[in-house]
C-alpha cells in the first residue's frame, strides 16, 4: 500500500487594530493603557437611546489597508449587527461590515515549499468595532477556571479591521510569512502601526487536512493566537492531531478549539457559539466611497517594501537578502534611500546600514528615526572610504566614534589621529585588482603553494605602491594583498 | 379658568405679557395632576415635588411644564421604558430632543407611562401598571404613548413628547382626543430615544392644538450629528400662520379600505372631514394600495421584532439596571435579568425576532419582509404622484376598556394597518380631532410624502378650525 | 405548528430568556400563529426587489478623528451594581 500524504488547507483571519486617535463610534480616545474604564463613554458603553457615528479617519485606514493587501474598494459598503451574548460586547451585539465589507478580494505573495512565489488570496477587509477587555481571577490570568473576571471596557468600540484569507494556505511556515508579510504592509500603508506586543494583532485559523486517499477533514477553527509563534505552533499541533487522527481512520470533529499557548496545544472549546445570521445596522445607513475619494487615499499609498525591495535589486544590484532586510522598516528604507541620494554608492550604503547601522541600533535599543547619525552624515562616511580617504577599518572606527560621542566625521577622524589623503579603503582594492588582473602567473604561483617565502607577495606590494605613487600605507598595501589572493 | 387650562400660545403670550409667572403656570399644573393622577396613572416617576430652575429664562417655552414618555434619556432621571429590566437607571445624558427643550426653557414634570419598550398600543404592557383614558377612566388610553397623550388631554401640560414606531403617537392621541404628530424619518434626532425599532421609530409631539405642534416641531427638528439617520440640509420652517389654503390640494382615500368595517363614529368624522376639505378647495380622489393593505401588518411586525431583538441584547445586567449578584456564572447571571426583568409581551416578541433572523429562516422572514417593505414605499410613491395627502382612520374602532383583548396580543396587531404602514415608508402622519361620540374623542389621520410636514401640519390649521379644538378631559374627576 | 416546544425554547435560550411552562405554551402559540400569517410573502415575487433598510437614499455621514472625552465616566460606573473598584466584576465565564 502506498504511504498516505497529507495535505494542509490553511485559511486565516486577522484582526489588525487601526489607528486613529478617537474610537469607530464614538469621540472617547483609542489608549487602551489608559486606567481602566476611562475612555468610555454612553456609546461605545452600549446605553440604551446611543447611536453610533462613523470616524472619517478610519474608513481611510480601511482603504490603506485594503490598497496594503492588493484589494480594491468598495463604491458601498454596509455595517451589519453580529449577535452573541458575552460581558465584554456592551450592546449584545457586535458591529461589523462581515457581510458587505469596505473592500473587494486581495493577495499577498509568499515562497511555497520550493521556494517559488505564491499568492495567498485575501477574500476581503472588513471594519468592525472591538470587545472590552477582560482580566480574569484565576492566579494565571487565564479564563479557564476563573470564578470571577474584570471587564474593562477601554478597548470597546476602538478599530479593527478583519482580514478573511482563502484557504489557499499549506503550511505553518506559509501562515508566518503571509501575517509577516501582511503586517510589514499594512505598517507601510499607515493605517496601523500593528504593535504586536500591544496586541494589534490576533489571528484564527481554520484548518483542514486533505489526504491523498481522497478524503477530506472537517474544518477546525483555532482561536487566540496573538503572536507570530503562537500561529506557528498552534498550526502545526493542528495539523499533526488531525494527520494522526486520520491515519487511525477516525474523522475529525467540526469544531471550535482555543491554542493554550503555555501549554501549547489545541483544547476544544466549551464555549457555544451560536452562528447567527446577521441582520443589517439601522442606525447606520451605507458608506459611500466616491472614486475620487479612493483615488485621493490611493494616491498617499507609499511604495510597498517588496516592490521596493525588487527596485532596489534591480536597479542597484543590492542582494536580495540585504533589500529585504533593508525594506523591512519603512523608515530604515526611507534613511537609506536618504544616504543614497546624498551620494553614497547604493550597495556600499547598502551595506552599512544593514551591518553597521542596525547593530548599533539593535546595542541601543533604538529605532532609526532616534538614530544620531543623520543619512547625508553617514553617506560622506562612505564616500571617504570609498574614494580611499580613509580605509574600511579606520572608517568603522570612525563611525562608532560617531555614534559614543554624537561627533561629526572631521572631529572624529581628528580625535582618533587618522591621517587621511593616503590611498585606501576601497580605491586601493582596486589598484590591487587591477595589478593582480595584469599578472596571472604571479597569482598562480601564490595560490598553489609554492611562493614559500613570500617574495611574489613582495613583487605584487612593489606593483601597488608604484602604482599608488606611494601614497598608500605600507602595512595595508599588504593586508590587503594577502586578504584578495586568498 | 385655571391656567393649567390654557393652551401652550397661549402661555407663551401670556408669560410675555407679564399676565402670569412661570412659577404660576408650575403650580397650576401641579395641582391638576394631584387632581387627577390617582384616577389616570400616567406618570412613571414625578419630578414636580419642587419648582425646577428654567434653564434658559429667555427661551420661548421658558417655564412651560411638560412631560417626556420614559424612553427618553433625562439625565440624572429615572428613565425606565416602563420595563422592569432597567431598574433604577438614571441615564449619564439627556436625549437631544429633550436637550432642545430644556434649552428653550421647558420645565419636566416627569416620566410618562408607556408599553414597555414602546411595544404595545394600550399603555396596559407596562411594568408599573396600565394608564387610564382622562375622557374615561375605563377605557385605554391607546398606546405606546399613552401616557404621553393622557397628560396633555387631561391637562397636566400643554404638550408633551413620545415616540411613534407604528402608530405609538397617533393612535394615543386620537384615543385621548389631542394632535399628535409622527413626523418625517429623519426629521427629528433619535438620540437618546431607547430604540425599538430602529428604522422606524421617530419622536414626535402631543399638543390641544395644531398651531402647538407646530411651535415644538420648530424646536425639536433639524439635524443632530449624535444621530447617523438625522438629515441635513433639510430646513423646514414650522412657524404657523392662518393664512393657509388647501385650495386645489388633492387629497385621497385608499380605495382597498373602503371596504374594511370601522366604527360608525369614525366613518361619519371621514364623511364630514371630506366635506370640510371639498369646502375649502381641495380636490378628493382616491388611491390604491393594494400591498400596503395586504402585506403591510406582517411586514411590519417581522421587521419591528428583528431589530427590536437585538436592540434589547443589551440588557444584560452588567453595566445597568435591574441585576442579580449571586448568579454562579456569567450565562446564568443573563439568564435570571433577562428572564425576570423583560415582561410578557417583550420576551414574545424577543423571541419571534430571533426566530426571524436565525440563518435557517433569515431568507424567507427578515430579509423578505425587507423586500416588501421595498414595495410599500414603490406603492406609496407612486399614489403621492396622485395625491397630496391621504385621509384615514387612525383605528378602526375606539378606545376599548382596559383588561379587553389581553389574551390575543396579535389580534391587536391588526387594528395598527392605519398606522403602521407610514412607518415603514418613514412618511409623516398627523392624528387629529374632528370631535366627540358620546364622552369619546374621535380622530382621524392625514399622511403625506416624506419631507411634506410643514404642508401637513398647514392642513392641520384649517381643520382644526373646521372641526373645532378638543376639551381638556374630566381626568375621572367628578 | 412550524414550530415545536422544544424548538421555541431552544431559541428562547439562544435569547437567555428561561421560560415556565405556561410562557412557552404561550410563546409557542404566539411564534406559531405570527410565522403562518409571513407566509403571504410567497405570494409576492421578491426576486428582483432590493431590500430595504433605510428610509430613503441615506449617506453615513462622517465624524472628524477628534477625541472627545465623556466627563463623567462615574456616573457610568455609578450604575452598575457589579461595579469593583474601576472595573466591573462578572461571574464565571467558562462553565465547568
Ligand atoms: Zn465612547
Amino acid at each position: 500500500m502506498a504511504e498516505l500524504t497529507f495535505t494542509p488547507v490553511i485559511g486565516i483571519e486577522i484582526h489588525i487594530r487601526l489607528k486613529s486617535d478617537s474610537k469607530l463610534f464614538c469621540s472617547c480616545s483609542t489608549n487602551t493603557d489608559a486606567p481602566a474604564n476611562t475612555n468610555i463613554c454612553p456609546v461605545c458603553m452600549g446605553l440604551p437611546g446611543t447611536l453610533p457615528h462613523l470616524n472619517h479617519r478610519i474608513v481611510e485606514q480601511g482603504m490603506l489597508a485594503g490598497f496594503a493587501l492588493n484589494c480594491g474598494i468598495r463604491h458601498k459598503s454596509l455595517f451589519f449587527r453580529k449577535s452573541y451574548f458575552y460581558p465584554d460586547l456592551p450592546k449584545g451585539h457586535q458591529v461589523s461590515q462581515c457581510d458587505l465589507p469596505i473592500t473587494t478580494s486581495g493577495y499577498i505573495e509568499v515562497h511555497d515549499s520550493e521556494g517559488k512565489l505564491k499568492k495567498i488570496r485575501v477574500h476581503h477587509l472588513h471594519l468592525e468595532e472591538d470587545v472590552g477587555s477582560l482580566h480574569h481571577s484565576a492566579s494565571d490570568g487565564r479564563l479557564e477556571g476563573a470564578a470571577t473576571s474584570y471587564v474593562d471596557y477601554n478597548r470597546s468600540g476602538t478599530p479593527l479591521a478583519e482580514i478573511v484569507s482563502e484557504p489557499d494556505v499549506s503550511s505553518a511556515k506559509e501562515a508566518v510569512e503571509y501575517v509577516m508579510t501582511l503586517r510589514r504592509r499594512v505598517i507601510y500603508s499607515g493605517a496601523s502601526d500593528v504593535e504586536l506586543e500591544k496586541g494589534m494583532m490576533r489571528f484564527d485559523a481554520n484548518v483542514s487536512m486533505k489526504c491523498s486517499d481522497g478524503r477530506w477533514g472537517k474544518k477546525v477553527e483555532v482561536k487566540n493566537m496573538n503572536s507570530f509563534k503562537a500561529l506557528e505552533h498552534a498550526i502545526e499541533f493542528e495539523i499533526k492531531r488531525q494527520k494522526k487522527i486520520m491515519l487511525q481512520g477516525g474523522e475529525v470533529k467540526q469544531e471550535t478549539r482555543h491554542w493554550n499557548d503555555a501549554k501549547g496545544i489545541t483544547s476544544s472549546s466549551r464555549v457555544k457559539e451560536s452562528y447567527r445570521k446577521f441582520i443589517v445596522e439601522p442606525d447606520l445607513p451605507p458608506l459611500y466611497i466616491s472614486q475620487e475619494w479612493i483615488d485621493r487615499v490611493a494616491s498617499r499609498m507609499p511604495e510597498m517594501p517588496d516592490v521596493r525591495a525588487n527596485r532596489y535589486v534591480n536597479d542597484w544590484e543590492i542582494p536580495q537578502e540585504v533589500a529585504d532586510v533593508l525594506t523591512d522598516d519603512k523608515n530604515l528604507a526611507d534613511y537609506f534611500e536618504s544616504c543614497v541620494s546624498s551620494g553614497a554608492n547604493p550597495v556600499r550604503a547598502a551595506h552599512w546600514v544593514r551591518t553597521e547601522v542596525l547593530r548599533v541600533l539593535n546595542e541601543k535599543g533604538q529605532k532609526i528615526a532616534d538614530f544620531s547619525i543623520k543619512p547625508e552624515v553617514l553617506a560622506g562616511l562612505v564616500k571617504r572610504v570609498d574614494e580611499g580617504k580613509l580605509s574600511t577599518t579606520q572608517g568603522k572606527e570612525v563611525f562608532d566614534y560617531m555614534c559614543a560621542n554624537n561627533s561629526g566625521i572631521d572631529d572624529s577622524v581628528k580625535a582618533l589621529g587618522i591621517t587621511e589623503g593616503g590611498i585606501a579603503g576601497n580605491a586601493l582594492n582596486d589598484i590591487i585588482a587591477s595589478v593582480i588582473a595584469a599578472n596571472p602567473d604571479v597569482l598562480d604561483e601564490i595560490k598553489s603553494g609554492r611562493d614559500k617565502k613570500g617574495k611574489k607577495l613582495k613583487f605584487l606590494q612593489g606593483l601597488v605602491m608604484k602604482e599608488t605613487k606611494g601614497q598608500a600605507k605600507p602595512q595595508e598595501v599588504a593586508e590587503a594583498i594577502a586578504e584578495a589572493v586568498k | 379658568m385655571e391656567l393649567y387650562e390654557l393652551n401652550l400660545h397661549i402661555l407663551i403670550e401670556g408669560l410675555k405679557a407679564k399676565k402670569f409667572s412661570p412659577a404660576e403656570i408650575f403650580q397650576s399644573c401641579k395641582k391638576r395632576i394631584d387632581q387627577c393622577e390617582e384616577n389616570i396613572h400616567a406618570f412613571i416617576t414625578r419630578t414636580d415635588d419642587k419648582p425646577q430652575s428654567i434653564e434658559n429664562p429667555n427661551g420661548l417655552l421658558a417655564g412651560i411644564p411638560t412631560v417626556l414618555k420614559d424612553n427618553l434619556c433625562t439625565k440624572g432621571i429615572r428613565t425606565t421604558a416602563a420595563s422592569k429590566i432597567l431598574g433604577n437607571w438614571k441615564p449619564p445624558y439627556n436625549a437631544t430632543a429633550w436637550e432642545k427643550l430644556r434649552s428653550a426653557g421647558a420645565v419636566l414634570m416627569g416620566k410618562v407611562n408607556m408599553d414597555e419598550f414602546a411595544m404595545g398600543n394600550t399603555c396596559g404592557n407596562s411594568a408599573f401598571g396600565p394608564t387610564h383614558n382622562p375622557n374615561d377612566i375605563s377605557r385605554v388610553p391607546g398606546g405606546s404613548s399613552g401616557g404621553s397623550a393622557a397628560a396633555v388631554s387631561a391637562g397636566y401640560v400643554p404638550f408633551s413628547l413620545g415616540s411613534d414606531t407604528g402608530g405609538s403617537i397617533r393612535q394615543p392621541a386620537s384615543f385621548c382626543g389631542v394632535y399628535g404628530f409622527k413626523p418625517t424619518y429623519g426629521m427629528v434626532s433619535r438620540y437618546g430615544l431607547i430604540s425599538y425599532g430602529s428604522s422606524l421609530d421617530q419622536i414626535g409631539p402631543f399638543a390641544r392644538t395644531v398651531q402647538d405642534l407646530q411651535l415644538i416641531m420648530s424646536i425639536i427638528s433639524g439635524h443632530d450629528p449624535m444621530d447617523s439617520s438625522s438629515f441635513r440640509n433639510k430646513d423646514h420652517d414650522f412657524t404657523h400662520s392662518e393664512d393657509v389654503s388647501i385650495k386645489g390640494k388633492r387629497i385621497a382615500v385608499v380605495k382597498e379600505f373602503r371596504d374594511f368595517t370601522l366604527d360608525a363614529p369614525i366613518s361619519d368624522a371621514i364623511k364630514r372631514t371630506i366635506k370640510i376639505l371639498e369646502d375649502e378647495g381641495a380636490i378628493i380622489t382616491e388611491v390604491s394600495l393594494p400591498v400596503v393593505a395586504k402585506y403591510a401588518v406582517a411586514c411590519y411586525y417581522a421587521l419591528a421584532m428583528s431589530e427590536a431583538h437585538t436592540n434589547l441584547e443589551r440588557y444584560d445586567g452588567v453595566r445597568l439596571g435591574y441585576t442579580v449578584k449571586d448568579a454562579a456564572g456569567i450565562k446564568e447571571m443573563f439568564e435570571r435579568v433577562r428572564s425576570y426583568g423583560f415582561g410578557a409581551e417583550v420576551k414574545a416578541r424577543i423571541i419571534a425576532g430571533t426566530c426571524l433572523t436565525e440563518p435557517s429562516r433569515c431568507e424567507e422572514y427578515y430579509v423578505a419582509a425587507t423586500k416588501v417593505r421595498t414595495l410599500i414605499a414603490q406603492e406609496f410613491s407612486r399614489a403621492f404622484g396622485e395625491t397630496d395627502f391621504i385621509l384615514q382612520p387612525v383605528t378602526p374602532s375606539l378606545p376599548g376598556k382596559i383588561g379587553e383583548n389581553d389574551e390575543d396580543a396579535l389580534k391587536g396587531y391588526e387594528a395598527d394597518l392605519y398606522t403602521l404602514p407610514v412607518n415603514l415608508a418613514g412618511l409623516p402622519g398627523l392624528s387629529f380631532f374632528t370631535g366627540y361620540s358620546g364622552n369619546l374623542p374621535v380622530g382621524l389621520q392625514l399622511i403625506g410624502p416624506r419631507w411634506s410636514d410643514v404642508s401637513m401640519l398647514d392642513t392641520g390649521v384649517i381643520l382644526e378650525r373646521h372641526l373645532g379644538s378638543p376639551k381638556i378631559a374630566n381626568g375621572g374627576v367628578k | 405548528m412550524k414550530l415545536t416546544s422544544e424548538e421555541v425554547n431552544e431559541i428562547a435560550l439562544e435569547s437567555r430568556l428561561l421560560l415556565n411552562e405556561q410562557e412557552l405554551a404561550g410563546a409557542v402559540r404566539y411564534i406559531n400563529t405570527f410565522l403562518d400569517k409571513l407566509d403571504c410573502f410567497r405570494e409576492l415575487d421578491l426576486k428582483d426587489v432590493e431590500p430595504f433598510s433605510f428610509a430613503e437614499a441615506l449617506e453615513c455621514p462622517l465624524r472628524e478623528d477628534k477625541v472627545i472625552p465623556f466627563p463623567d465616566n462615574e456616573a457610568i460606573l455609578h450604575e452598575s451594581e457589579h461595579v469593583d473598584g474601576s472595573y466591573f466584576k462578572v461571574p464565571r465565564i467558562m462553565e465547568e
